[in-house]
């Protein structure tokens, strides 16, 4: 008897580990495609800023384009302007972020609910809305704040302008705020009240504690949030071109567009996106050592503390102004002026201080009549619903991959997956018409679909893998012993057990990916229309009514978008 | 003079109340408030600290009014010069070791002269001399322990306040700090209120202890005290192994007297007569069953043998828990290995149950009555 099970056992091995060998083969197999739709791009870039050839031919590698780039005088300006801006927009939204977060968290601040809602901002405010938004505010001659200033104050010399360093570090600045406040958040509720009050009982005041424990103890997270931000800036797109060309302000991204729309020439794009790729690629090495230094503040992590709200007395007049200042400015003001804006005729300061007496819905007509925008609205729906969930599934397939299957040497799909991330998306998407010149997918929806999918794959992997990580593994083994096969384990263990995150990162995407302009910028084309590109090229036209009815029409889907997540599927939103 | 007094302590969370009118008076040594988890005693070592607002009552540390609700003082933490040690040691991520321990004494403005001395010399104390440029987190949790302590008695405080500090550490260790600890808190000569839901560990390091249960304190004693006379049955069940039965007194002869149990078929006990209780009143007898003597034989010369049936064993190593049912109740008694006297195998043997009567104590706590359920 015992003798018959030794030998079932022996018998049945061979097969469980064949089981098991096939399990890996088709999840592998699919990240390894994953993985080239996401290299391809990435290596074109590099192998086109080494030739000077026209597309298509080959006449060996030089370093003539980089030497182009180097030589240029204006290199240290863009050099210069980029850091200023990146830097500037950094300092200004993470201060202000983390600030409005530690009234929110530990003060008794009157409203600052108006405050608690900012998760939201982001996801319905598209960047370009606002830059459209404050141009319209802050334009030097049709600006409406320099208009009222002449008319009421009769302040004369127009001292706001748009198209300055200031006002886009002021625009930006605004947008970097949300992700401040996300990060510092967490820090100040589940701050361990103990470690203010050890502070109290050696003798501390709260004015010194707040100085020389609260605040010490955010340095990591804030860290974290401006180094995240500068590279934001770095990267940001529609601020340069929109406000900065205009005025003579050239910073990476808006040369790299430039050498591509203006000039046709891209070699010299390439030249001008390595010199960025290599920038971003040391300031993500320098966010990774510092989430490294942060390791020191591990004890703060950790139970869930109930923190306590601070008395802060007549101080909390003083915050409550903050409160509502950015509530008015950064959330309030460009929203109505963008929807005022899209119902009068058109746009200059006498018709829009004749509001609402010459309402009309002319620009919504003139909008939904325009068949690019029309067809653009479709393919931004279609492109992102479908990139969405494609995305998302191929993340959770590489994530299985590389932390659920035995293949060998997985660990190379994180840096792939992740390396998207140190290419800005402009640079990406330069990338891909490179790619795809002479072939049957230029100029397709095909191309441009490929483009936001090697842009938001990261944030589907990381998302995958985090969450993945988190799954004991002994759930997906229950599975094996049980005689699943990996389509068992992966549609019926691992995905229901995914789905919270995945409803986020599905969420997330979509709503990235609906209202994009630096991956599509570049991959649109008559006839390959997309949306946001759409209003992008309407507002550099000057039709600026018509972009801001565009803009809000593109509120209202991102409106219903996130009441479906939230109502029908009570997705956690954030940024 | 004394060190702390509380007098009429409340305060409530909610619905429950966390301190029930709690008063005491404390002058020297350690006192360790005993309780189980949600009795309220940290609640009270917040509430003494400053870091919680009583609803009613008064604190005094060294004479001195601190926190009175009826006459609207409240002293800030700040300002009320004591030390504590937090369960999870609240070490500031961000400082080293040194600038830790240095915190509070830096603000008193010292020189750094004075400030260096003193911290080494608290360090030494600890046995943390060459630790003063790590950070926590590259500390062990007994280290990480003991730089807090160190932190409190730099400041040279009146009295400090330890909220479990030794339950994040692992058993082995904590037995060995806890004997540390009071050394070191002896040799310092420091006043210390110290708050553990372990009876071992608070029999251990003080002086006197206070048991809390609901809010309240039920007793306050010597450990001797509180083991060999419980004030209730709650003491008693928390304190140590022990039987609690009910019982009913018969008789007084002399200093002992006699208790009928009727869950023991009505078996007789004698017993060292209670101070109050009176002939015929209810009473509950508590049994520590670590002291009783087992043995299958009947030993006559004895008094005190209950007649019991074995059930079961539980084997722990050195010690062996017997399940025994003497009359309808099962009892568990705790015998030593060398024990030659009862054969480990028994089950389903007569066994009988030798009762000293020094393992005995008698409560007779009034029962309360309908009419004060209700009130309740």
């Amino acid at each position: 008897m015992a003798k018959n099970v030794a030998v079932e056992a022996a018998v049945h091995f061979p097969r469980v580990r064949l089981a098991y060998s096939q399990g890996t083969l088709f999840p592998l197999f699919a990240s390894i495609i994953t993985g080239s739709l996401i290299i391809a791009p990435v290596l074109v870039v590099l192998f086109r800023s080494l030739t000077t050839a026209r597309l298509g031919a080959f006449v060996g590698l030089t370093g003539e384009n980089y030497m182009r780039v180097l030589a240029d005088p204006k290199i240290f300006e863009m050099l210069w302007n980029s850091t200023i801006y990146a830097a500037g927009s950094a300092i200004l939204g993470t201060v202000l972020g983390a600030l409005l977060a530690w009234i929110v968290a530990r003060t008794n601040t009157p409203g600052k609910a108006l405050v608690e809602l900012m998760p939201l901002y982001p996801i319905l405010m598209p960047p370009i809305m606002k830059n459209i938004a404050w141009i319209l505010l802050l334009a030097p001659n049709a600006g409406i704040l320099n208009n009222l200033l002449l008319e009421y104050f009769g302040i004369e010399g127009r001292p706001f302008n748009a198209f300055s360093m200031s006002a886009m570090i002021w625009v930006f600045g605004l947008a970097c705020v949300p992700l401040g406040y996300l990060f510092l958040l967490p820090v100040f509720l589940s701050f361990d009240p103990s470690l203010e009050e050890s502070a109290y009982i050696a003798g501390s005041r709260p004015m010194n504690t707040l100085w020389r424990i609260t605040f010490p103890l955010a340095i990591p997270a804030f860290l974290s949030a401006l180094i995240l931000n500068f590279l934001r800036g770095l990267r940001s797109f529609e601020t340069p071109v929109l406000q900065g060309s205009p005025g003579g302000i050239h910073v990476f991204v808006s040369r790299v567009y430039d050498a591509m729309s203006v000039e046709y020439n891209p070699a010299l794009a390439t030249a001008y996106s390595a010199v960025l790729v290599v920038i971003s690629i040391l300031v993500l090495l320098f966010y990774i050592r510092t989430t490294r230094f942060s390791e020191r503040y591990a004890t703060i992590t950790g139970k869930g503390y109930r923190v306590k709200v601070i008395d802060i007395g007549k101080w909390k007049y003083v915050t409550f102004l903050v409160v509502f200042s950015y509530f008015l400015i950064g959330i309030a003001i460009p929203f109505v002026v963008l929807i005022v804006v899209s119902f009068i005729p058109y746009y200059d300061f006498e018709t829009f201080m004749k509001f609402p007496t010459n309402m009309v819905l002319a620009n919504y007509y003139r909008v939904m009549r325009h068949p690019s925008f029309v067809t653009g609205l479709y393919n931004s729906l279609t492109l992102s619903l479908t990139i969405a969930v494609v995305t998302v599934l191929m993340g959770i397939v590489m994530a299985f991959t590389m932390y659920r299957t035995r293949a060998y040497g997985t660990k190379i799909f994180e840096f792939i997956g992740s390396l998207p991330l140190a290419f800005p998306p402009l640079v990406l998407s330069l990338g891909l018409v490179i790619v795809f010149l002479g072939t049957p997918l230029y100029n397709t929806l095909w191309a441009l679909g490929l483009g936001l999918f090697v842009a938001y794959f990261p944030y589907a992997l990381r998302n995958a893998s985090g969450s993945i990580v988190n799954i004991h593994k002994e759930l997906d083994e229950a599975a094996w012993v049980h005689g699943a096969r990996w389509r068992h384990v992966f549609f019926k263990v691992t995905l229901p057990i995914l789905k919270p995150s995945v409803a986020g990162a599905l969420f997330y995407i979509f709503i990235e990916s609906i209202r994009n302009i630096d991956v599509a910028v570049l991959l649109t084309a008559p006839g390959v229309e997309y949306g946001p590109v759409t209003l992008f090229e309407y507002f550099r036209v000057g039709q600026w009514a018509e972009a801001a009815a565009g803009g809000v029409i593109y509120l209202i889907i991102l409106i219903v978008a996130v009441s479906v997540a939230k109502l029908a599927f009570n997705v956690k939103l954030s940024l | 003079m004394s060190i702390l007094r509380v007098e009429g302590l409340v305060k409530s969370y909610r619905d429950t109340l966390a301190l029930d009118d709690v008063s005491f008076e404390f002058d020297k040594g350690i006192l360790s408030i005993l309780g189980p988890s949600g009795c309220g005693k940290t609640t009270l070592l917040r509430c003494i600290a400053g870091l919680e607002v009583p609803e009613q009552g008064a604190i005094y540390i060294a004479d001195k009014l601190q926190t009175s609700i009826s006459r609207g003082i409240f002293v800030p933490p700040y300002s009320r010069a004591i030390g504590f040690v937090f369960q999870n040691y609240a070490l500031w991520p961000h400082m080293s070791v040194f600038s830790n321990v240095a915190f509070g004494l830096k603000l008193q403005k010292l020189t750094s002269a004075e400030i260096q001395k003193r911290v080494q010399s608290a360090l030494e104390l600890v046995g943390l001399k060459n630790y003063e440029t790590r950070y926590p987190s590259q500390l062990s949790g007994g280290q990480q322990q003991r730089v807090a302590l160190a932190r409190s008695i730099v400041m040279e405080p009146r009295l400090i306040l330890l909220d479990e500090p030794l339950s994040n550490l692992d058993a082995k260790l904590r037995e060995e700090t806890r004997v540390e600890l009071r050394k070191l808190i002896k040799k310092v000569g420091i006043s210390a209120l110290y708050v553990t839901h372990d009876q071992e560990e608070a029999f251990v390091i003080s002086d006197t202890v206070i048991v809390m249960d609901k809010g309240k304190i039920l007793q306050y004693a010597s450990p001797d005290e509180i083991y060999n006379k419980p004030a209730n049955q709650f003491v008693a069940s928390f304190i140590g192994r022990a039987a609690v039965v009910d019982g009913r007194l018969v008789r007084a002869e002399g200093q002992d007297c006699l208790v009928e149990i009727p869950d023991f078929n009505n078996a007789t006990l004698v017993c060292q007569k209670p101070k109050g209780g009176a002939v015929g009143e209810a009473c509950k007898v508590v049994i520590r069953t670590a002291e009783v003597e087992l043995d299958s034989r009947k030993l006559n010369h004895k008094d005190n043998v209950l007649e019991g049936l074995m059930l079961s064993h539980d084997y722990r190593g050195g010690l062996t828990d017997h399940r025994i049912l003497v009359g309808s109740k099962e009892i568990v008694v705790t015998s030593h290995k060398l024990c030659p006297m009862i054969n480990i195998e028994d089950r389903g043997e007569r066994i009988y149950v030798y009762i000293d009567k020094s393992a005995l104590s008698i409560i007779t706590e009034p029962q309360p009555s309908l009419s004060q359920l209700t009130e309740l």
